[in-house]
């Protein structure tokens, strides 16, 4: 919302009660504002008004009849009358209307309890009704395993098919039929094929759709809510878990609460059953000679773990211990597990997850312009008048923050430059390219040359920022000799994008004035990503984007706590802060609060870990939540490098690969169970709170690094997660301070002049030059590990909403190689190269671009071994999301 | 029988004459349209419609020109004029004649309402069924715009004015200026909340201005002769012109009649239509189409303008009269067209959609001779509840075969009603609305 | 003192009417005790007994699964698990049904929330027991009082007024909800 000054404002009564309401304000929220609250089906402040179901009559002075206040705007002086009996009259005539056809199941429909009509009916109207016709009713219409439909509760309001449409840009709801025949559909005969936000079922005001995963488990008043952070991407969205007695029954949002508004993706509202899944481990395990797990107490768990480390530290050293821990734990857990390792094992190998691609987001911020953090917040991506997405087809990996940008283009009629490998193809789930005024398809390996020709578009059609030559010449002349050594003719070549379009682009976005460059998985986890990010910080400056209100560059996260594992400095380079792990003061002042002196040894990071663990100087590791042995291609040889530890300590919710290969394995809890923050994407501290007691003997990972100290001699002890936050606080002053919105820094003046004067040469001479990689005849289909919207890592194909959505992996293919292959979406298909040779099936869809074959990385368990590893030189983040492959149709027999 | 000059149909009464550019042209057509070409600035024009004193023909009566006067001066982006021909009033067929017989009437009429608003295109809403109105229409449009009469370069002015007729899909309530327009979009035929109204926000967000075939269709004739003639004819001040009368139900002669403002309706179902069939006594009139409220005898020297039906409690509205006789059972018309107001209420409010398929179901009740006496409390009161308070003024029209039957009439309902309770004093009620038919 | 206040005193005569209807009831003796559990009294039609769950006249419960009763009940006696009938997609019932009559109060809301009359109070009152687990019923124990205390059974709902017709009805078309 614009903030309004007072000009703006119009003063008006309800009931009596004046208040002065911005112009603009529909009059139902005004009344609101000031405690009136007006009945209303149709309305809801996320859609424009459609005033049908005329609940909210209001008397309005000086108007002739009574007035929907949902669609009337204030005036000055209006004189709103709302409890006045003819109003009464009204809304009660209303209710006797929708009563009419509505039938009396309450007693077993999902919604009794929470209804609106239910309440309103309480509220209004005699326990009779006058209607002694037949009721309509619908043909019962089966929509899906996940949404239930019950079309004669229907009070046609059309909020779901508004919110479809309007919101999630979807459009898979449509009414059907006239008057009182009509009817909420999806199209098509087959099942409900959509993205599954579940928004539907949030807005209805009535039962006629609910969720049926939930359907007939719970009544309205039994739930008991836990408001807290969703974990299936860094968006952070807030949710709110309702559960009964300890079962978990279901979960929504609330509208103007949260980065999410109230909005959920797929993940957020039916990937809720991952938690409780039966194969969770319930006991600590301890592996036996003969291989096999036994169940063990915590004590002896803990007592064995203690000794042996005791033992490889005294016999070995600190360095001889590596840490790996996951994002998806809380800002307590990877502050503690990092203290854990520094200061009790004494190793500076820690890292954690945001090495798979956050740090490519990171580092080039910190070296650029001196931040960690996005200088912009989603409200910025909502007010931004260009954005421009690049690698990532924003809906899929961060549908939330995808929303933010769906409502800047339609609401605020942004320019979106998207570049996507993708094509702008229709499909059920929305595609962010189809929104987009300006498309550059480019190839998942193609996005570094599409970068370098966005920025020759700047240089060339001198929509350089114009201060900025005489204010740093050299960095201007060194990027524009390092641009200009690559030809038009080859960008042209390669990307397979015209000159005309990278200039319209570059047009576009530096018309604007609160440009932002959201940066997606494509970028940040393919080979180069911290070059491409940081000629991305380029090409802002370049545009004299950089540094302005509204502006930044924002890489996206992709698991919940990515940001805050940098920031706790769960990753090697970093101390908490994040602080340079060399930085003399802040070791200074960490050795005098943990009480320990700081490991000496240089940090090595999570590839470099195993390589030493093969080489024999890690000789014990302790993985926690991290399964790097699904997770990486076999030509990392990480099994064979966990295989040669002495001792590895896993801390899992499953028993996963890697856990398997663990000596002991030890229950951790997972974000239902626990109290802690995550950290989102653009930066904001939310708290995390336990909704269901611990299955099992599991316990949060703070309290088993905790009690892991204790045992070790080195207590590190806290009552709750709230006295480490306390800690968090005092090394990182203001930590999580935050307000509804998440603080926005600025750029660091003195780090941009330090870049501009001389930092910039730093990589200069590799990171603009353009280097192909060929496709060999043999194998030429660019394989792509994707992500799917309806899945996060491998934790949610734990959870049977959603592996009802979507329970396998398909490989993913354009219409016209499909069928020069000869292949139909449901064929087998036979995926090789040189490692080895994979059968799947294949999905046909429009917009997968041709040449390229997608495959979801949530179900590469198999197809995982085609896949080579890249370690990057400077970030060291290994790359292993693109390969080379053929692909062959096999007959159904020869399978 | 007094005769009046005809205007708009009196082209077509001519022997011979089929209604083709050539046709036209040597009656004098599109000698207006060169007119305000030439010689009228568009203020002028409105100027002149507003002295005419025109008003919509299509149910409302609003002025014509003050409507096009709302159109923002200022506004520059694309405007349109949209010609409503979804003519689907029971009981009204004037315009399906105007187009069929005289397209290019029409048409010169949409290049001037164009040329006065600034529209540079013009869409007809044609009614889904007048698949030959829709053709002719399409045919005069090419005629038209070879001779350039329409088209890129009207007459060489400069200025481009293109047409094009679009067909409904065969639901009412596209005939509401909103729900047109909705339906224009592509989009599902339903009234719009309004405000804004079309005048600012219509087609496609832009400015419009929503008008009825014989309103546009009297444009030439005003512009050729003149506002002072036109405001002459029929009873000025307030109903100026002729109108197009569609007789239809139990008189001698039904069809279109065009007659001056301000006569009776004696007049015009005595005389004009050859008085009633069988020589029976008048029992009942709808004096415009089926959303007015039915007048009895005692008024049939009401006269034919807006004010006079407004005060005897009905409405002009579209010209649609239909007259019955002594013996019609008015419970049943009231059914009837009760039965046409559920199958075309839209569904998007609820009074509406759900108040007309319960006054059918309480009515279909009454005249299976299974009703109460408190059924017609019931009714009035759903009438009450459903007036007022609707999106548009469908449910305003929906109510009035009941308003007006219980008013003159409800003696027949308790009579009805009287021998259902003899036969069963207990409801046991059959489907009446078969379930998804 | 009058020779007639004299013969009272010599026949105690206040005592003796004193002791009149004692005496009189001495002579025109019947027993008020019952006899119990010989004789049993007869109880009023709206007595609150023993809860049971009802079923309709073709043996199908009528109990829906709304937990209505479990809301309203002021002792939080009721814990019922409602679920979809196995073989009857989109209908529910109750899965299980759990009653603690060791602290039931008899107040009768329970019954009087059920929107489908599917609890009853019979005039069973002789729940004595040794063991107190004994009152922790479950659904086929009150299914089977209720068989026992209420014999004559109401048509199915939907039998009852057409506008119910389709209250909790299946679907066997669509898939169960756990498929």
């Amino acid at each position: 919302m614009a903030e309004s000054n007072n000009q703006d404002l119009v003063t008006l009564t309800v009931d009596g009660m004046t208040t002065s309401v911005p112009q603009g304000t529909l009059v139902i929220e005004a009344a609101r504002q000031v405690g009136v609250m007006i009945p209303h089906f149709c309305y809801h402040p996320k859609l424009t008004p459609d005033a049908n179901c005329r609940m909210c009559l209001v008397e309005i002075e000086k108007l002739p009849r009574l007035q929907t206040s949902c669609s009337t705007k204030v005036a000055e002086g209006m004189v709103v009358k709302s409890n006045v009996p003819h109003v009464d009259e009204a809304r009660k005539s209303v209710l006797e209307f929708i009563l009419a056809n509505h039938p009396l199941d309450c007693p077993v429909c999902d919604q009794g309890g929470r209804c609106d009509l239910q309440d309103f009916s309480h509220q209004y109207t005699p326990t009779t009704s006058r209607f002694t016709e037949l009721k309509r009713v619908f043909p019962k219409e089966y929509f899906s395993p996940l949404i239930e439909t019950q079309m004669n509760r229907c009070v046609q309001c059309m909020r779901c098919v508004r919110y479809c449409d309007q919101v999630m840009d979807v459009k898979a709801l449509a009414p059907s039929g006239r008057g009182t025949l009509t009817e909420i559909k999806h199209f098509s005969a087959h099942e409900l094929d959509c993205e599954f936000c579940g928004g539907c079922v949030q807005i209805c005001p009535v039962g006629a759709i609910t969720s049926r995963l939930s359907m007939y488990d719970f009544r309205p008043w039994m739930l008991k809510r836990t408001d807290t952070i969703c974990t299936y991407c860094g968006d952070g969205c807030h949710i709110t878990i309702q559960k009964k007695q300890d079962e978990l029954i279901e979960v929504n949002s609330t509208q103007g609460v949260g980065r999410n508004n109230g909005d959920l993706c797929a993940r957020g509202f039916f990937g809720y059953h991952a938690s409780v899944h039966p194969d969770r481990i319930m006991h600590p395990l301890i592996k036996q000679q003969d291989g096999r797990f036994a169940q063990a107490t915590w004590e002896e768990a803990l007592e064995l773990v203690a000794e042996k480390f005791q033992g490889i530290k005294t016999a070995f050293g600190g360095n001889a211990f590596g840490g790996l821990v996951t994002s998806r734990c809380t800002n307590e857990e990877l502050y503690l597990f990092q203290k854990f390792m520094r200061g009790v094992l004494g190793s500076n190998r820690v890292d954690s997850s945001a090495r798979f691609g956050h740090v490519n987001g990171t580092l080039p911020l910190l070296s650029v312009q001196g931040t960690h953090r996005w200088t912009a917040t989603f409200e910025d991506i909502v007010d931004a008048d260009a954005l421009l997405l690049i690698g990532t087809n924003i809906t899929e990996t961060n549908p939330i923050t995808g929303l933010k940008v769906k409502q800047a283009v339609k609401q605020g009629h942004a320019i979106l430059v998207t570049m996507e490998s993708l094509l702008p193809a229709r499909g059920t789930i929305s595609n962010i390219t189809l929104l987009a005024t300006h498309h550059l398809p480019v190839r998942p390996d193609h996005y570094h040359i599409a970068i370098v020709g966005l920025i020759k578009s700047v240089l060339d059609n001198g929509l350089v920022d114009p201060g900025l030559e005489t204010r740093a010449p050299e960095f201007f002349r060194a990027i524009k000799a390092a641009i200009d050594s690559t030809s038009w003719a080859h960008i042209e070549e390669v990307s397979g994008v015209s000159r005309e379009v990278f200039s319209q682009s570059a047009h576009a976005f530096s018309s604007s004035t609160r440009g932002m460059i959201i940066v997606g998985q494509g970028v940040l986890r393919s080979p180069r990503g911290a070059e491409m990010v940081t000629n991305l910080l380029d090409f802002l400056i370049l545009t004299g984007r950089h540094g302005q209100p509204g502006c930044g560059l924002c890489p996206l996260a992709e698991e919940n706590n990515d940001q805050g594992a940098i920031e706790m400095g769960a990753t090697a380079e970093f101390l908490p802060g994040p602080i340079a792990i060399g930085h003399h003061d802040t070791r200074q002042a960490l050795s005098k609060l943990w009480e320990v002196d700081l490991p000496q040894e240089p940090a090595s990071s999570l590839m470099e870990m195993f390589r030493d663990a093969q080489a024999g100087q890690v000789k014990a590791m302790y993985i926690v939540g991290e399964n790097p042995v699904e997770s990486l291609p076999q030509t990392g040889k990480i099994k064979e490098a966990l295989e040669s530890l002495e001792f590895l300590v896993c801390q899992e919710l499953f028993l996963t690969e890697t856990a398997q290969l663990a000596d002991v394995v030890l229950p951790a809890c997972s974000y239902v169970e626990k109290d802690g923050t995550f950290t989102n994407t653009e930066g904001m501290v939310q708290p995390v709170r336990q909704a269901i007691d611990p299955i099992g003997e599991s316990r949060p990972d703070w309290e088993i690094f905790s009690a892991l100290s204790v045992v070790m001699d080195q207590p590190m002890e806290y009552g709750e997660a709230r006295d480490i936050f306390k800690e968090i606080r005092s090394v990182i002053p203001g930590y999580g301070l935050v307000g509804p919105v998440a603080t926005r820094p600025t750029p660091k003046v003195d780090v941009v002049q330090q870049y501009l004067q001389e930092g910039f040469a730093h990589g200069l001479a590799t990171r603009y030059v353009c280097t192909q990689d060929q496709p060999a005849s043999d194998t030429p289909f660019l394989l792509a590990s994707t992500q799917s919207l309806f899945h996060s890592g491998k934790f949610s194909t734990r959870s049977k909403g959603l592996l009802q959505i979507q329970s396998s992996g398909a490989i993913m293919l354009n219409p016209s190689d499909a069928k020069k292959l000869g292949i139909a979406s449901g064929d087998s298909v036979c995926v090789s190269n040189a490692h080895g040779a994979v059968t799947t099936i294949a999905r046909v869809l429009n917009r997968i671009p041709p040449d390229v074959a997608c495959f979801p990385e949530h179900f590469d368990q198999d197809i995982r071994c085609l896949f080579e590893l890249h370690i990057d030189k400077e970030s060291h983040v290994p790359y292993s999301k693109l390969t080379w492959v053929r692909l062959e149709r096999v007959e159904k027999g020869d399978v | 029988m007094p005769t009046h000059e005809k205007i708009l149909l009196k082209n077509m009464d001519q022997p011979g004459y089929t209604g083709s550019l050539k046709d036209y042209e040597a009656v004098g057509g599109y000698q207006a349209l060169r007119r305000v070409m030439k010689e009228l600035a568009p203020a002028d024009l409105i100027d002149i419609v507003k002295q005419s004193g025109l008003r919509g023909r299509g149910g409302a009566g609003f002025p014509t020109g003050v409507k096009w006067s709302f159109i923002p001066k200022d506004y520059t982006g694309p405007k349109y004029l949209c010609c409503n021909a979804d003519e689907s009033e029971p009981g009204t067929f004037k315009d399906r004649q105007l187009m069929e017989r005289d397209p290019h009437q029409v048409l010169e009429g949409i290049a001037i309402a164009c040329q006065a608003i600034g529209a540079e295109t013009a869409y007809i809403y044609i009614r889904g069924e007048f698949r030959l109105g829709a053709k002719i229409l399409e045919h005069a449009i090419d005629e038209a715009r070879q001779a350039r009469y329409l088209g890129e370069n009207v007459l060489s002015s400069g200025v481009p004015i293109q047409v094009y007729v679009h067909a409904g899909a065969g639901a009412y309530i596209c005939g509401e200026e909103t729900a047109l327009l909705e339906s224009l979009e592509g989009k599902r035929g339903m009234p719009r909340v309004k405000p804004p109204f079309p005048a600012t926000h219509g087609l496609y967000q832009k400015p419009t201005v929503v008008n009825n075939v014989e309103t546009l269709a009297n444009l030439p004739h005003i512009v050729t002769r003149g506002a002072d003639w036109f405001a002459s004819i029929g009873s000025p001040p307030k109903s100026t012109g002729t109108r197009i009368f569609c007789l239809s139900g139990h008189v001698k002669q039904p069809g279109n009649y065009e007659v001056p403002m301000g006569i009776t309706f004696r007049e015009l179902i005595y005389e004009h239509a050859g008085g009633m069939r069988g020589e029976k006594p008048l029992k009942a009139f709808i004096p415009g189409g089926a959303s007015a409220s039915f007048l009895t005898e005692a008024h049939l020297d009401v006269k034919l303008d807006f004010e006079s039906v407004a005060q005897a409690g009905s409405m002009l509205g579209s010209g649609g009269v239909t007259v019955m006789e002594e013996g019609t059972s008015m419970v049943w018309a009231a059914l009837r067209l009760m039965e046409f107001f559920y199958h075309e209420s839209c569904g998007k409010c609820t009074p509406c959609r759900e108040g007309s398929s319960w006054l059918v179901q309480v009515l279909q009740r009454i005249v299976d001779r299974r009703g109460r006496m408190e059924d017609l409390q019931v009714l009035a009161d759903l009438c009450q509840n459903i007036v007022g308070r609707t999106v548009c003024a469908f449910g305003d029209a929906e109510i009035a075969p009941i308003v007006g039957t219980l008013q003159y009439w409800r003696n027949e309902y308790e009579d009805l009603i009287r021998e259902s309770t003899a036969i069963s004093t207990t409801s046991k009620e059959l489907p009446v609305l078969a379930l998804n038919s | 003192m009058k020779f007639g206040e004299w013969v009272k005193t010599l026949i105690f005569y206040e005592i003796l009417m004193g002791m009149k209807a004692t005496l009189t009831h001495l002579l025109h003796y019947k027993p008020i005790t019952l006899q119990y559990p010989h004789e049993k009294k007869p109880l009023p039609p709206n007595y609150r007994g023993m809860l049971a769950l009802l079923r309709y006249d073709d043996e199908t419960e009528k109990c829906v699964g709304c937990d209505l009763c479990e809301a309203a009940c002021p002792s939080r006696v009721i814990q019922v698990y409602s679920a979809e009938v196995p073989g009857e997609p989109t209908k529910r019932y109750a899965k299980e049904y759990y009653m603690d009559m060791t602290r039931c109060l008899f107040c009768g809301q329970c019954v009087d929330a059920c929107p489908v009359d599917a609890l009853g109070m019979t005039q069973e009152f002789e729940w004595a027991v040794y063991d107190k687990r004994n009152l922790q019923l479950n659904k086929q124990q009150l299914l089977a009082i209720g068989d026992r205390a209420f014999p004559v059974r109401e048509k199915r709902i939907e039998f009852q007024h057409p506008n119910v017709a389709y209250f909790n009805v299946s679907f066997g078309d669509i898939p169960q909800k756990d498929a």
